[in-house]
């Protein structure tokens, strides 16, 4: 909270627009703090409300950093939009038991509280900020630790995939010949196959639940991780600098990790953001053929899914269930929109090629 | 070249063979029970599940079954799929022409839209019009398709009543089970014209439009990406610096020089999209009831109809290497600098 | 620009327009198709071979559309017949049953022309009798006949290990014999439920049709290269067939999966008023919902929960509070659970973080669960209130219900009070772990499993239940290993009598005791004597007991008697309800469409 405070009184903080931000977020967190309700909560979750700060702090810092590579994402304001809705998203999960506290009996704060089970959405009313969706799951709630299972769902497959991809395609572009024959082999398989019908095999062979969704979501994404890095490593291992490494007598582990992986990790990055919007989409694909997250997980690929029967309406009224469709959506498209930006202005500030280009 | 061709296809068979041998390890995850309970509807069955096991070798080792299963295919048996109701051969000769037909009918638009947007953002990169079209396709490939399937459902059929779903409507469809009609080639709007029955075709249309429409929409993002990347890469090369040096007229110089370079990476991905296309109609096919081989090889996974899906899957996989084949060839044919080794 | 603006324009409007006219035809508008009547149902049918179908899609086909049966039911009864291809209901006092109540005779209508043009005869329906009896495939419904006329130890054609009975061919023949123009069937014992199951199994196919298409020829030296075929459409008549019934089956296109079936011409009665069907399958209920909606189907499959979405549509009508043969869903315990590599029931001890085997083995566990759900609760969310609270095995206005029979009420106090009990006390002090069950996708089970958890951990807070979905086939596979601690499952009548509800729930030997380990010898005994009674007074006097028993014993939590509703379109005329029909079109003969 200092250092917000400080950063923005501080003069060296460059640009107006993140003086005013930092004002106004501190006009916030010291209103929310005032009310009993919210200073409860944040007493209970003192960890959440660290993490949030210290967030908010890091992001601060990044932003004010004079590196080439900010100058470069402030200069297009679809970078700084994408910039934004993600940060905007991280500081949900951090802060998700502040802004929705989950019940004092529950016993796995995932689990979306519900009073009842009817099979109807109700509209929007006091206690239910968005609504409930079919049998009673609290829409808000499911929002906002959605938010957590987006990002752990996204980050788990891709740490898996990336790891993978990094073990297999540095052993194949490195080492080539028959190794690199065999693993390119089974990339060919993983990849002929539709990724969503084999992710379907999968959790359907495994049984529903998170766990396994992304595992499955994993298992077919690992291929074109390794596929990148075999191909970037194939071209950089005959530049000059590997070359002078190994004359001077690095080991292979050495130069893979200390020349070849940072030398070629930005089309990782790139591909890793895009991949992250996709994710989403593809676990809520699985719950649309019932092999999602277990039923009533706060997880928004499955708000969507519940939503599938409401879209039409009633009768006469096309649109009296639209709440159950436009917040997990909205979600959904923000998500995936900030991510897809965020990986558009990766890919323009780091591509060499496209350097000078703006 | 040839050794090139011959190469990518020699992959072909251990391709197919290790697609279906991974869904074989990964049905090693279900107990033998679990196995034979795929193939009973109803708990009424449960006694005979013993005798199923038993029928099928399910408690076989895993080499033993899929020795079975190979020996089975060389008399070009790929077996019973449960979910189809029809032996696998024939699933895959009756579902796959409805989505070729389907994937060839959206394939043009989305090349034609996406090439469009991806120019004119590239062209005016960092202005309105990039910002707008970038986030117009992001934006519709920022919703599960099955949500966009339902919308044009409602406005198209529900509404307007013009793309109702399914395959034909109530006469065509007796029209063409009727000894008049003959199936030349299992693709309706084809067979329809060679039939001289254009009302068949324009009713084939009909019920292609609403799939195809949700699959424009959420699969252009990708084409208006690459167009716009590849035509900025384009546009700082020496020779169209050299064109506007020269004075030539900017729409000459994108039109003329620039794009025509701009989409050879295109070119290549489209043949990749048709592929990929292929999976990705499955969403499509379920909400609009087409009946389509992605409609039923998502329904064979997830129900673990484990003839149909190994049967599909190894059907795709070589689709999928024939595809790649053909961009890879697409690629040098257009492009001299690449050579195919 | 202004062209684009008013394309524009012209686009939004458009879309204004389809958005709020989604009212679909209206009332007093032409009916659309007159002649044929359009079903759109979610499922397809697994054969239409009707000695091989046993699921409702198939049924709800050919039965009583395209097979007929020797006797039918009158009106809405399931215990009242009238002839169909016999001449007359055999009794007692007609001298249709003999005295001792095993012989059956049947006169055989004359005159009754098949699909493929022959005239059927008494041998069509022996032969009928016989083939549906000696297919049995693996999971197939002959063990319905098999077990009625050879007896309740015969219930397969083959012994454990496969192999074809050498003798069953012999003892089928002798069964079913052909006297003049009657068949005349000699049960092993007598059994009571049996005019009911020919009412709805004794389908008769044309056997000239069969063997013309390479099909069984009822010979004896033959009948093992028949018996239990490995495919379905290893069947002659897997989708062709040639019955006597109204409509005539023109084609099954699996590829679209529809099936369409024609008027028959030469139907023994006055041929039916529709001239076509075609049933659809739409798996999406969107898609059959909007074809309600434009009238492009007559009549679709909807849930309970979507109903409120083709409520009020005008033009289409909804029939509620239809009467069923089903008790579903049941909460299932298992007495004797399998552990060994059980993730379900935790640590496997009395330790707080599970459950040992034996846990429900304990009455006072299963009466404490009986007392905790909240049955009318769970009737009113997950059903919408339609349903009739349930007391036994035996469906509410089915011979045997017993309307005074006790079932446990709601009580948190006793359930603390039963659970305090359980295990010596262990039970309350140390808590337990364990899942319940159900299939992804069906949302009733689902919800019922959830308010048992909720109430369950509501008591005490080392009380813990874990909820889990699973496909149906692992949900089956896991059941028949005895894995399931807890699990919702329902039953539906094969036919409309007690005995198909008390075997599968109560007898040792039947469907769910076998996989809870519930074995009452008095509740065995009682169940075979009420099915060789044939006084109704003294069978439901005997399944006045077996309800007692379940109370007592509360090896399962009987939940509802469930209703159901129909939607179709109000220019389908002459529709009723049978509780037997497997489908709302299972008798088309009568249906017309028209204002």
């Amino acid at each position: 909270m200092v250092s917000v405070i400080r950063l923005t009184l501080s003069r060296s903080t460059s640009p107006q627009v993140l003086r005013v931000a930092g004002a106004a977020l501190i006009v916030l967190v010291a209103v929310m703090a005032a009310a009993p309700v919210v200073r409860g909560r944040v007493v209970q979750h003192p960890l959440d409300v660290a993490a949030f700060l210290l967030l908010v702090v890091a992001v601060g810092v990044f932003w004010s950093l004079p590196g080439d590579f900010t100058r470069r994402m402030k200069r297009n304001p679809l970078s700084i939009a994408g910039f934004s809705i993600i940060v905007l998203f991280v500081m949900v999960a951090a802060l998700a038991p502040v802004l929705a506290a989950p019940p004092a009996t529950s016993r796995d704060p995932y689990l979306i509280p519900h009073a009842g089970f009817l099979p109807d959405p109700q509209p929007p009313r006091p206690g239910h900020p968005l609504g409930t969706t079919g049998y009673q799951y609290d829409l808000y709630y499911g929002v906002v630790w959605g938010t957590r299972t987006a990002f752990r769902v996204a980050t788990v497959v891709v740490v898996i995939s990336v790891a993978a991809g990094l073990l297999l395609g540095s052993l194949s572009g490195f080492y080539g010949g028959r190794l690199d024959e065999v693993i390119m082999r089974i990339t060919d398989i993983f990849l002929a196959f539709p990724s969503l019908v084999l992710a379907v095999v999968i959790t359907a062979v495994l049984g529903k639940g998170l766990d396994k969704v992304m595992l499955s979501i994993a298992i077919v994404g690992w291929p074109v991780y390794a596929r990148l890095l075999r191909g970037e490593i194939l071209s950089v291992k005959q530049r000059d600098y590997v070359e002078a490494a190994r004359a001077a007598g690095a080991g292979d582990l050495r130069i893979i990790l200390q020349h070849v992986v940072p030398n070629t990790i930005y089309p990782f990055l790139v591909y890793a953001a895009f991949d992250t919007g996709v994710i989403v989409l593809v676990a809520a694909a699985l719950s649309f053929l019932g092999l999602g997250a277990e039923v009533g997980y706060a997880d928004w690929g499955q708000l969507i899914n519940m939503s599938r029967s409401w879209i039409l309406g009633v009768p006469g009224d096309p649109f009296i269930y639209w709440y159950t469709v436009v917040f997990p959506g909205l979600v959904i498209f923000l998500f995936v929109l900030g991510w897809n930006l965020l990986g558009d202005a990766f890919r323009d500030i780091l591509d060499p090629r496209l350097r000078g280009s703006a | 070249m040839a050794t090139y061709i011959a190469r990518r296809l020699l992959l072909l068979p251990l391709v197919a063979f290790g697609v279906t041998l991974l869904i074989f390890a990964l049905l090693q995850f279900l107990t033998p029970a679990e196995r034979a309970a795929l193939f009973v509807t109803d708990p009424r069955q449960l006694s005979s599940i013993p005798a199923i096991i038993r029928k099928y070798g399910l408690d076989q080792p895993i080499h033993v079954q899929y020795w079975v299963w190979l020996k089975q295919l060389l008399h070009g048996d790929l077996g019973w799929s449960q979910t189809a109701r029809m032996p696998t051969s024939q699933a895959l000769a009756t579902f796959f022409p409805a989505t070729l037909e389907l994937t060839f009918y959206m394939f043009i638009p989305i090349i034609i839209i996406g090439v469009w947007l991806g120019t004119r953002a590239a062209v005016h990169k960092d202005q309105i019009v990039d910002h707008f079209s970038r986030i117009f396709a992001i934006s519709l490939r920022g919703l599960p398709s099955f949500v966009w399937g339902l919308i044009v459902l409602m406005v198209f059929y529900g509404g307007l009543n013009w793309f109702p779903p399914g395959r034909l409507s109530l006469e065509a469809d007796l029209f063409v089970k009727s000894p008049e009609f003959h199936r030349f080639t299992r693709i309706m709007t084809v067979d329809a014209l060679l039939n001289g029955q254009p009302w068949i075709f324009v009713d084939a249309l009909r019920h292609i439009a609403g799939p195809a429409m949700t699959l424009v929409l959420v699969e252009m993002a990708l084409l208006v990406r690459v167009t716009r990347s590849s035509m900025l890469e384009v546009l700082r090369q020496d020779y169209v610096r050299t064109a506007r040096a020269k004075g030539l007229a900017e729409p000459v110089v994108i039109n003329r020089h620039a794009r025509k370079n701009a989409l050879i990476p295109v070119v290549t991905l489209s043949s990749l999209l048709f592929v990929g296309l292929l999976g990705g109609v499955v969403l499509a096919e379920t909400i609009f009831n087409y009946p389509g081989i992605g409609k039923w090889g998502a329904e064979a996974a997830v129900q673990l109809d484990i003839p149909g899906v190994t049967g599909f899957g190894m059907f795709i996989a070589l689709i999928t290497v024939f595809g790649n084949l053909a961009a890879d060839i697409l690629y040098a044919t257009i492009d001299p600098r690449i050579r195919l080794q | 620009m202004s062209f684009k603006r008013r394309l524009l324009m012209l686009l939004v409007f458009t879309l204004a327009v389809a958005l709020t006219g989604v009212n679909g035809v209206a009332q007093g508008q032409a009916v659309k198709n007159p002649d044929t009547l359009i079903i759109q149902s979610f499922g397809d049918p697994e054969s239409l071979d009707p000695s091989w179908a046993y699921d409702t899609a198939s049924s709800g086909t050919f039965l009583w559309n395209v097979y007929e049966t020797l006797i039918f039911f009158v009106g809405g009864r399931t215990d009242l017949y009238e002839p169909m291809l016999a001449t007359g209901v055999p009794s007692v006092a007609n001298g249709g049953i003999s005295a001792d109540g095993k012989t059956y005779t049947f006169k055989i209508r004359p005159g009754v022309k098949f699909h493929d043009g022959n005239v059927m005869t008494p041998e069509d329906v022996r032969y009928s009798l016989m083939r549906f009896m000696l297919v049995d495939r693996d999971g197939g419904p002959s063990w319905i006949l098999l077990a009625a006329i050879l007896g309740f130890d015969t219930q397969s054609t083959r012994d454990d290990n496969g192999k074809l009975l050498p003798d069953i061919w012999d003892r089928v023949n002798q069964a079913i014999q052909v006297k003049g123009d009657t068949v005349v069937i000699t049960l092993k014992d007598p059994y009571a439920p049996f005019l009911n199951i020919m009412a709805s199994w004794s389908m008769v196919v044309s056997k000239k049709f069969v063997v013309k298409n390479g099909g069984w020829d009822g010979a004896k030296t033959i009948v093992a290269k028949y018996n239990n075929p490995e495919k379905p459409d290893a069947q002659e008549l897997f989708d062709k067939g040639a019955g006597t019934g109204p409509f005539k089956l023109d084609s099954w296109d699996r590829g679209t999966g529809n099936i369409t079936l024609s008027r028959f011409t030469d139907y023994w009665r006055a041929p039916a008023k529709l001239s076509r069907i075609v049933i659809q399958k739409v798996e999406e209920f969107g898609p059959r919902r909007l074809a309600l909606q434009n009238g492009d189907a007559d009549i679709i499959d909807v849930s309970r929960a979507d109903q409120p979405a083709v409520t009020g549509i005008s033009g289409v009508r909804i029939v509620d509070d239809l009467a069923q043969l089903v008790n579903s869903p049941s909460l299932f315990m298992n007495l004797n659970i399998s552990a060994e590599g059980n993730p379900d029931v935790g640590s496997g001890k009395l330790d707080g973080n599970g459950v040992p085997p034996n846990f429900f083995s304990d009455i006072h566990v299963r009466r404490a669960f009986a007392y905790l759900f909240d049955r009318q609760a769970f009737i009113d969310q997950a059903l919408r209130g339609k349903g009739r609270l349930a007391n036994g095995p035996i469906p509410y206005g089915m011979l045997g219900y017993n309307p005074r029979g006790k079932w446990y009420e709601v009580s948190k106090d006793k359930a603390v009070a039963e659970f305090k009990e359980a295990w010596g006390g262990q039970v309350w002090n140390n808590g337990f772990k364990f899942s319940v069950l159900y299939n992804s996708g069906n949302v009733a089970r689902q919800t019922g499993s959830q308010m048992l958890k909720e109430a369950t951990e509501s008591l005490n807070p080392k009380f813990k239940i874990d909820t889990r979905g699973v496909t149906w086939s692992s949900y089956l596979g896991l059941m028949n290993q005895k894995k399931l601690p807890m699990f919702f499952i329902g039953w539906a009548a094969d036919y409309a009598d007690p005995d198909n509800f008390t075997v599968p729930f109560m007898h040792s030997t039947g469907t769910y005791p076998g996989r809870q380990s519930y074995k009452n010898p008095e509740a065995d005994r009682l169940i075979e004597q009420a099915g060789k009674e044939t006084d109704a007074k003294k069978r439901e006097a005997l399944y006045f007991r077996v309800q007692e028993i379940a109370y007592q014993d509360v090896p399962t939590i009987y939940i509802v008697y469930p209703t159901a509703f129909v939607a179709m379109r109000a220019w389908v005329k002459g529709w009723y309800h049978n509780p037997i029909f497997f489908q709302p079109w299972n008798y088309a003969y009568r249906l017309s469409k028209g204002q």
